[in-house]
Formats: structure tokens, C-alpha cells, sequence
């Protein structure tokens, strides 16, 4: 009875904590820069929570670099591009912000549970300046999000291309964005 | 005057090999494990129509197997066994990728750190 009730306990956590895993940005360009906004949200409940990237608004990953969010908190103090302040809708539809820290932006809160890392509005930039490469930019995301219309692969070669997948590992959906 | 052209030149090449990156400094196997997800978009290797048409943004297990291979290098570059892996993936390529992710950041971070050091 024990060992069920053990099992149950550990089946619970894990289909809660499978709403949401890391989002890691691998930069494999060794000619751009990349900047983007990243968003998170509900693909249900009328796309609420939504959550995206405010201050910056844009994420900057240099050429060669990969960064990685492990969630809305944590990723302030463990990644290499942090966003302090997050930009937030719960219910009302309208938007507000709110820091990296607040208390309902913790792994296993009622916006961090029903999210996941869905888009990347992103422009390259010619590495190390600020003059943005014409023709490699997008909206790259999780092609299912109701919310949202982006595609999982963009093509902007001979500049280069973006690809979008998750990995899930015992119901830990990994998210990758891969600039080549 | 060319002799001091050359010292300059010498002085600026000095400083450019000092210079380190996390780029330059990444582990042969670190190395690989970027070839691999950059060979995802090798023509052979892109999502093949019937990839397309799944309702999942998961990545597919032919494409995953493409990763496993320098996912098990990097894993066992940083001092786990074969066994070890074996025992804690399973085999699983979701598991051995995802757990190569991780060791990959780890290093990245150790990188950045030394760097920062050395500075």
C-alpha cells in the first residue's frame, strides 16, 4: 500500500512537473548574434498565462554561445543572458510586469505549471555589432501553439537556418532553438 | 621603420592569442556535440514530410539517434562510465541527450569562470 501510494506520489509530481522544462538557445552561427524575445504560455484556457520577456526584451546570444533558462526564477542567476523582469497575463488579458523573483513566477506556481516555452520573435545580428542581417530573421515556435503562428524551421541560408524541437526525458520536455 | 612594423604586428598577434572565448576553449568533445545538432540541417537530415506531419514538436528518433553519439562522448569525457550511463539512461536517447545538455552547460559555465579568472 505504501510502495502504491509512494508510486502514486511520484507519478503526480511528475506529470505536474511536465508542463514545463529548460528552454536552451544553442548559437551554432559563427557569423551572427542573436537577439529575440522569448515567450512562454498556456496552449489552452484561452492562451492565459502568457509570459514574455520584458526587460530586455530581447535576448542576446552571441555566435558560438548556448544559453540556457531553466525556468522563469532560476534562470537569473544561472544563465548567461538573464531577463529580470517578465511581462505577465494571468487572466484579465491584460499585461503586467513582473520580476524574475516574484512570488508567482517559482518553479510548481500556477503560471510556471500551466506554461511552456513556446516562440522566439528573433533577427540575427552581424556578430559583435549592432547592424541586423536582412534576410535572417522570424517567428520560430512549437507549430501547435494555438496561440501564436510560427514555424519549427526557418530558412535563411545561405546566412543560415533556425530549428525549434523539444526532448522529453522522464516527462521533462527539454526546449531547443538551434541557430546554425 | 619595417622593423618596427613588425614588432607592432607582433604585439597585435600577442593580443589576439591571449584573448580567449568560451568558443575557443570548448573540449573536443563539446566541439562534437555541436557538430552533431548543427548536422541536423544537413539535407539528409532534415524533417522528412512525414516528420512534418506529426502533431508534436518532439524531435523524431531518427533525428535524436543523430545526437547520440556525441551526447554519449561528452557524458563519458566527463568521467562517468559506460556502464554508468547505461545503468542511468537505460539507452534511453532522450535521457542521454538531455543528460549531455547538462554537461555541456556545466563545462560552458567552468569555461567562462576560468576565463574570468585568468582576466
Amino acid at each position: 500500500m505504501k510502495k502504491t501510494l509512494a508510486l502514486l506520489g511520484l507519478t503526480i509530481s511528475s506529470l505536474g512537473y511536465s508542463q514545463g522544462g529548460p528552454l536552451i538557445i544553442k548559437n551554432l552561427s559563427t557569423n551572427y548574434d542573436f537577439h529575440g524575445n522569448i515567450i512562454a504560455n498556456n496552449f489552452a484556457g484561452g492562451c492565459l498565462p502568457f509570459v514574455m520577456s520584458q526587460d530586455p526584451e530581447q535576448v542576446i546570444v552571441q555566435a558560438g554561445n548556448t544559453v540556457q533558462y531553466d525556468n522563469f526564477r532560476d534562470q537569473y542567476n544561472g544563465s548567461l543572458s538573464t531577463v529580470a523582469t517578465w511581462s505577465v497575463s494571468v487572466n484579465s488579458g491584460l499585461f503586467g510586469p513582473r520580476t524574475w523573483n516574484h512570488p508567482t513566477m517559482v518553479p510548481g506556481s500556477i503560471i510556471s505549471k500551466n506554461t511552456q516555452w513556446s516562440h522566439s520573435k528573433f533577427q540575427m545580428y552581424h556578430a559583435g555589432t549592432s547592424n541586423a542581417e536582412t534576410y535572417f530573421n522570424g517567428n520560430i515556435g512549437n507549430k501547435n501553439n494555438p496561440c501564436l503562428s510560427a514555424s519549427e524551421y526557418i530558412d535563411a541560408l545561405p546566412m543560415g537556418d533556425a530549428s525549434w524541437f523539444t526532448v522529453t526525458s522522464n516527462g521533462t520536455v527539454y526546449t531547443y532553438l538551434v541557430i546554425n | 621603420m619595417a622593423a618596427f612594423a613588425a614588432l607592432i604586428l607582433a604585439s597585435c598577434n600577442n593580443e589576439s592569442t591571449a584573448v580567449n572565448t568560451v568558443e575557443s576553449m570548448k573540449t573536443p568533445q563539446m566541439e562534437n556535440f555541436d557538430k552533431a545538432f548543427k548536422s541536423l540541417g544537413d539535407p539528409q537530415n532534415r524533417p522528412t514530410e512525414e516528420e512534418k506531419k506529426r502533431n508534436t514538436s518532439e524531435l523524431s528518433d531518427r533525428r535524436k539517434a543523430l545526437l547520440v553519439p556525441a551526447s554519449k562522448e561528452l557524458i563519458l569525457s566527463s568521467g562517468v562510465t559506460e556502464a554508468e550511463l547505461m545503468r542511468k539512461t537505460g539507452g534511453d536517447m532522450s535521457q542521454i541527450i538531455v543528460w549531455a545538455t547538462q554537461i555541456y552547460m556545466k563545462k560552458s559555465d567552468e569555461i567562462r569562470k576560468n576565463i574570468k579568472a585568468e582576466k
